[in-house]
C-alpha cells in the first residue's frame, strides 16, 4: 500500500487549501471537448444545486492538455438558476481546473481527481465524461445519492442503448465480469461512475498508476477493483447515453486491446477471488426505468465478416497458438457451413475468450500481439450477434445477451480447468476501509 | 667401424632420444589438457543441459517459436540439449587449442592464436544472426496482425517480406563481421535492397495507384465518410 501523495500543480494545491474540505466532488476528465464540456458543466452545476443544495461541492476538471478552449469553457460556464426553479441553492460550487501529471490517458486524469477528493476529505464523488450530450442534472443525483444516503460505495451506470451499441460491453466485458466475479454490473465500462471517498482513497493506494491502466482500461479496473475490495455496489438508471460521435472504424484493435488486456490482467490479479465463484447475483438498480427511442445504428456486416475470414486464413498460425485445437477446428469447420455469413455460437465464443485468457496468462506470445490478433475474431462474433438479432427488439436482443452470460457462467469450469494459478494459495484482495471524518478532520477506520 | 656406428647410427638415435625426452613432457601435458578438457566439456555440457531444462528454457524457446523453426530445419533435438552440446564442443575445441599450444611448436602456436583471434568474430556473428532471427519473427508477426486488422489483402506477403528483409540484413551483417567477402556483401546487399525498394515503388506507383489514392483518402480526407458506412459503437 502506498500513502504517498499524487503530485498536484501549485495553483491546485493553493485552491485546495482555500476550499479546505467538501462533501461532494464531481470530476470531469477532458481532452479537446470544447463542443460539449459546457453542457456537461451546466448539467453538473444544476444537478448539485437542485439535489444537494446544502452540501459543499467541488467540480474538478482534470484536463489532458487540450489545445481548444476546454478548460476556459469549464471556468466561465455560468448558470442562471432563476429559470430552473432552483431557489434554495445554499453553497457555492467550487471549481478546480487542473492539468494532470503522469502517463497521458483517462486513468491519470482520474488519479488527479481521486487525489483532490482525498485532500478535501470528500464523502461522495462522481465522474462524468466531457463528451456527453445526453447528461441531465438527474444523473448527478442518481450517481451520488446511493452513496450519500444508502451507504453504497460504488455506483455503476445503467444506460438504455441500441442493441448494436456497446458491442464490446455486450459480448465481452459484461458477461466475463459477471461470470468471474458473480456481480451483474450491466455497464462495467460505462464511463460515468459514483463512488465513496473511502473507495477513492482505496483506488489511490493501488500500484497501477504507472501501468497501462493509467492510460486506458481505467473503467473496467474501477469496477473490478470495487468488487474485489468488497465495496457495496449498485447501479443507477441514467436513460440514454449519447456522446460525441467517434470514428467507429478507428483503432478498434487498440480499443479491444485496452479492454481485453485490462480484463485479463485483472483476472491474474484476482484469481484467488474468482476461482471459486459460481453463478452471479443481481446488483440493485436505482432510478426510474423507462423506454426511450435510441438512435438507429447502421452496421456493415459484410465488412466484419470479410475481416473475420481474412483472419481465419492469414492468422491461422497465431490463432492455433492461442486457441485449443478443438476450438480452432470448430471455427474452421464453421466457415464451410455458414455460407457468406458468420455464425459463431455462444459456446464457441466463450471457448475463444477463455482460451485467449489462458494464453494471455501463460504468456504464450507477446501479449500485445495476442490481444490484437483477436480483433477479427471479435468482429466475427459481432457479425454473428447482428445476424442472430436482426429484426429483434432491444428487449429481445437483451435476452440473447442474458443467454450469453449464462453460457459464460455455465462454462466457467472450462476456464478453471485450463488456468494455472500463479500461486496455489488464494490471494485475498485488499479490503476497502471505510473512513469517517470527525469534526477535527481526523480520519478513522470503520470495520 | 666403431666411429661409424657412433656417428651414423647412435648419434641420430641419441639426438632423437633427446628430442623425444624434450617433447615428451609437452606431449604428456597435451594429453593431460585434452583429458581434462574432455572431462570438463562433458561435465559442463551435462550440467548446463540440465540447468537449462530446469529453468524452463525449452518452454521459453517453444513460446519464441524456436522449436518450430528447428523442426522446420529438420532438427528434432530439444533446445536444452542443443545448448549442452554447444557448450561441450566449445570447451572441447578450446581445450584442443590449449593442448596444441602445450606442444610449443611455432606453426601450431600461430594457428592456435589465429583461431583464437577469430572466436570473438564468430561469437558476434552468431549473436547478430540469433538477434536477427528473433527480431524478424517478432516484426513479421506484428506486421501480419496489423495488416490483417487494417484489412489489407496481401497481409501475408507484407509480413513475409518484413521477415526476410530483416533476416537478410542480419545475414549480411554477420558475413561482414566474419570478414567473408566484405565488399561484395555490402555492395550486393545495397544493390539488392535498393532494387527491391525501387521495384516495389514502381510496381506500387503503376499497379496500385487507385489503392494508394483510396488509402490516403480514407486516412486523410474521408473520416466522416467511413462513419456513414458503419456507425457501430463497440465500446
Amino acid at each position: 500500500m502506498s500513502n504517498s501523495l499524487t503530485p498536484l500543480t501549485a495553483p491546485t494545491e493553493s485552491r485546495i487549501q482555500e476550499i479546505g474540505s467538501a462533501e461532494i466532488l464531481v470530476g470531469i476528465p477532458s481532452y479537446n471537448n470544447a463542443d460539449t464540456v459546457g453542457h456537461v458543466v451546466r448539467a453538473v452545476s444544476v444537478g448539485l444545486a437542485k439535489h444537494f443544495p446544502g452540501c459543499r461541492a467541488v467540480l474538478v476538471n482534470s484536463d489532458g492538455g487540450s489545445s481548444d478552449e476546454t478548460p476556459a469553457i469549464v471556468a466561465r460556464t455560468a448558470i442562471d438558476f432563476q429559470y430552473l426553479f432552483i431557489g434554495d441553492q445554499q453553497s457555492i460550487l467550487h471549481r478546480i481546473i487542473t492539468p494532470y501529471h503522469g502517463i497521458p490517458g483517462k486513468g491519470s486524469a482520474f488519479r488527479t481527481i481521486f487525489e483532490i477528493a482525498r485532500r478535501l476529505k470528500i464523502r461522495a464523488c462522481a465522474v462524468v465524461d466531457a463528451d456527453l450530450r445526453s447528461i441531465s442534472p438527474e444523473w448527478i443525483e442518481l450517481l451520488l445519492r446511493p452513496i450519500m444516503e444508502e451507504g453504497y460505495d460504488y455506483v455503476a451506470p445503467y444506460y438504455l442503448r441500441h442493441k448494436y451499441d456497446g458491442t464490446i460491453t455486450n459480448s465481452l466485458a459484461y458477461p466475463l465480469t459477471r461470470a468471474l466475479y458473480g456481480q451483474r454490473v450491466r455497464q462495467p465500462i460505462g464511463g460515468e461512475f459514483g463512488f465513496s471517498g473511502a473507495l477513492a482513497g482505496h483506488y489511490l493506494e493501488q500500484h497501477v498508476w504507472e501501468s497501462e491502466v493509467a492510460r486506458f482500461g481505467i473503467d473496467i479496473w474501477m469496477t473490478t477493483e470495487a468488487i474485489a475490495s468488497g465495496a457495496r455496489i449498485c447501479q443507477s438508471f441514467l436513460g440514454a447515453k449519447i456522446h460525441n460521435p467517434k470514428d467507429p472504424a478507428a483503432d478498434l484493435s487498440a480499443m479491444l486491446t485496452q479492454v481485453m488486456g485490462a480484463l485479463f490482467a485483472l483476472m491474474e490479479q484476482h484469481e484467488g477471488l474468482w476461482f471459486g465463484q459460481e453463478g452471479s447475483q443481481p446488483v440493485p438498480l436505482f432510478g426510474f426505468s423507462y423506454e426511450v427511442g435510441v438512435e438507429p445504428v447502421h452496421v456493415n456486416v459484410e465488412r466484419m465478416v470479410a475481416h473475420y475470414r481474412q483472419g481465419l486464413t492469414d492468422l491461422e498460425p497465431i490463432w492455433r497458438q492461442i486457441l485449443t485445437d478443438h476450438t480452432f477446428t470448430q471455427l474452421r469447420d464453421l466457415q464451410g457451413t455458414s455460407g457468406a455469413g458468420c455464425h459463431i455460437p455462444d459456446e464457441l465464443w466463450v471457448q475463444v475468450v477463455y482460451d485467449a485468457a489462458t494464453a494471455y496468462h501463460t504468456r504464450i506470445m507477446p501479449r500485445d500481439h495476442l490481444l490484437k490478433a483477436l480483433t477479427p475474431l471479435y468482429l466475427g462474433r459481432t457479425a454473428s450477434f447482428v445476424h442472430a438479432t436482426q429484426g429483434l427488439t432491444s428487449t429481445e436482443a437483451e435476452l440473447k445477451i442474458e443467454s450469453l452470460c449464462h453460457t459464460f457462467e455455465r462454462m466457467k469450469p472450462y476456464l478453471v480447468e485450463r488456468w494455472q494459478p500463479l500461486s496455489l494459495q488464494p490471494t485475498a484482495p485488499a479490503p476497502l476501509h471505510h473512513a469517517t471524518t470527525d469534526a477535527g478532520g481526523h480520519h478513522g477506520e470503520l470495520h | 667401424m666403431e666411429n661409424f656406428i657412433n656417428q651414423a647410427l647412435l648419434k641420430p638415435l641419441e639426438l632423437l632420444g633427446h628430442q623425444v625426452v624434450t617433447v615428451l613432457p609437452n606431449v604428456l601435458a597435451m594429453g593431460i589438457i585434452l583429458l581434462g578438457g574432455l572431462c570438463t566439456a562433458w561435465a559442463l555440457g551435462v550440467f548446463s543441459e540440465r540447468l537449462f531444462r530446469v529453468i524452463g528454457f525449452d518452454h521459453l524457446c517453444d513460446r519464441l517459436g524456436m522449436n518450430a523453426a528447428l523442426l522446420r530445419g529438420g532438427v528434432k533435438t530439444d533446445p536444452s540439449r542443443l545448448v549442452g552440446r554447444g557448450i561441450y564442443w566449445t570447451v572441447l575445441v578450446l581445450a584442443s587449442i590449449a593442448a596444441l599450444g602445450a606442444l610449443n611448436l611455432t606453426p601450431i602456436n600461430q594457428f592456435a592464436q589465429s583461431l583464437l583471434a577469430y572466436v570473438p568474430h564468430l561469437v558476434t556473428a552468431s549473436v547478430i544472426l540469433l538477434a536477427g532471427y528473433f527480431l524478424s519473427n517478432f516484426v513479421s508477426r506484428a506486421v501480419l496482425i496489423a495488416a490483417v486488422n487494417a484489412g489489407l489483402p496481401p497481409a501475408r506477403i507484407i509480413a513475409t517480406c518484413s521477415r526476410w528483409g530483416i533476416q537478410i540484413l542480419a545475414g549480411a551483417m554477420a558475413l561482414e563481421q566474419l570478414g567473408i567477402a566484405q565488399h561484395i556483401v555490402v555492395v550486393g546487399f545495397g544493390i539488392t535492397w535498393g532494387g527491391i525498394v525501387l521495384a516495389g515503388a514502381i510496381a506500387f506507383g503503376l499497379g496500385a495507384a487507385d489503392l494508394a489514392k483510396g488509402f490516403l483518402e480514407q486516412r486523410l480526407v474521408a473520416r466522416s465518410k467511413s462513419s456513414a458506412v458503419d456507425d457501430l459503437h463497440h465500446w
